[in-house]
């Protein structure tokens, strides 16, 4: 079986500005593809993910099944400060969800 | 045979059930950001070709050159290995840039993300994306109600939309 990853997100301030690396574990499966037995593995994939900084709503990410397994986004937020509070939660098709979450140092 | 007894009993507890659900959903704040649940665009990203994913994500809009962006896919010379995990990165040097699409041309559902920017947010971004087989791969820019559009040609040697 292999080991549950966990959500990873790393925030960096460089040049004035923020630079907000993501990692998600999900397997987004597109509901194509099959298992072992040549079932079909119903669909799970990320539909949205959201970025707050500070509580502030930053950027939103609708994805749709052509997102890469374990998506992962990097993008720069303008400014920043130490101390600013980056949060990413996301929901998937079935609706789960995950939150990470990182302070800039 | 107790069903049959009561019906309206059993409606009540029906309804204490649903009443008291939708409060815990409402309090637990999952409610609170009203866009999570309800605005995936899912027109969009079931549409079957480049036209109408970008017509029902989009809308009408003005078309631009799409110079102005710097959209880099795979790692060079634009060779993908595997299609699985395809990288991608979209820079420019536009004002206002509202929304980034990434469309692959060839995939069952051709629009494979949908970004939203506020203006706290700077290019570039990067992501990975699924590519099915040799395609072009498209990146949509709207700044300021216009569309820039781009596009690239990216070969996999193994497919990745299973």
């Amino acid at each position: 079986m292999a080991i549950k990853a966990r959500d990873r997100i790393r925030a960096k301030l460089k040049d004035e500005q923020t630079t907000v690396r993501v990692l998600l574990a999900h397997p987004m499966h597109t509901g194509r593809g099959e298992n072992e037995q040549g079932e079909l593995i119903p669909a799970e994939f990320i539909q949205d993910i959201r970025c707050w900084r500070n509580g502030k709503e930053v950027l939103t990410i609708k994805c749709g099944t052509a997102t890469a397994r374990n998506p992962y986004f990097s993008f720069q937020l303008t400014g920043g400060a130490s101390g600013d509070k980056i949060m990413v939660r996301w929901v998937d098709n079935l609706g789960a969800k995950g939150i990470a979450e990182t302070t800039l140092s | 045979m107790t069903n049959q007894a009561d019906p309206r009993r059993r409606s009540l507890i029906k309804g204490a059930i649903s009443a008291s659900t939708l409060a815990l959903v409402a309090s637990s704040g999952l409610l609170l950001p009203r866009r999570l649940l309800a605005h995936w665009p899912s027109d969009a990203f079931t549409a079957e070709t480049v036209e109408d994913a970008l017509l029902a994500l989009l809308g009408e809009a003005e078309v631009a050159d799409g110079k102005q962006i710097s959209f880099k896919i795979g790692a060079p010379p634009s060779y993908a290995v595997n299609g699985a995990s395809v990288p991608v990165e979209v820079r420019s040097d536009l004002p206002n840039v509202e929304r980034i699409a990434i469309l692959v041309d060839k995939n069952p559902n051709p629009l494979a993300m949908s970004v939203d920017l506020t203006p706290d947010v700077a290019l570039p971004f990067k992501s990975m994306i699924k590519v099915a087989e040799d395609s072009e791969v498209i990146a949509v820019v709207r700044a300021d109600g216009k569309l820039y559009i781009t596009s690239r040609d990216i070969a996999v040697d193994i497919g990745g939309c299973a």
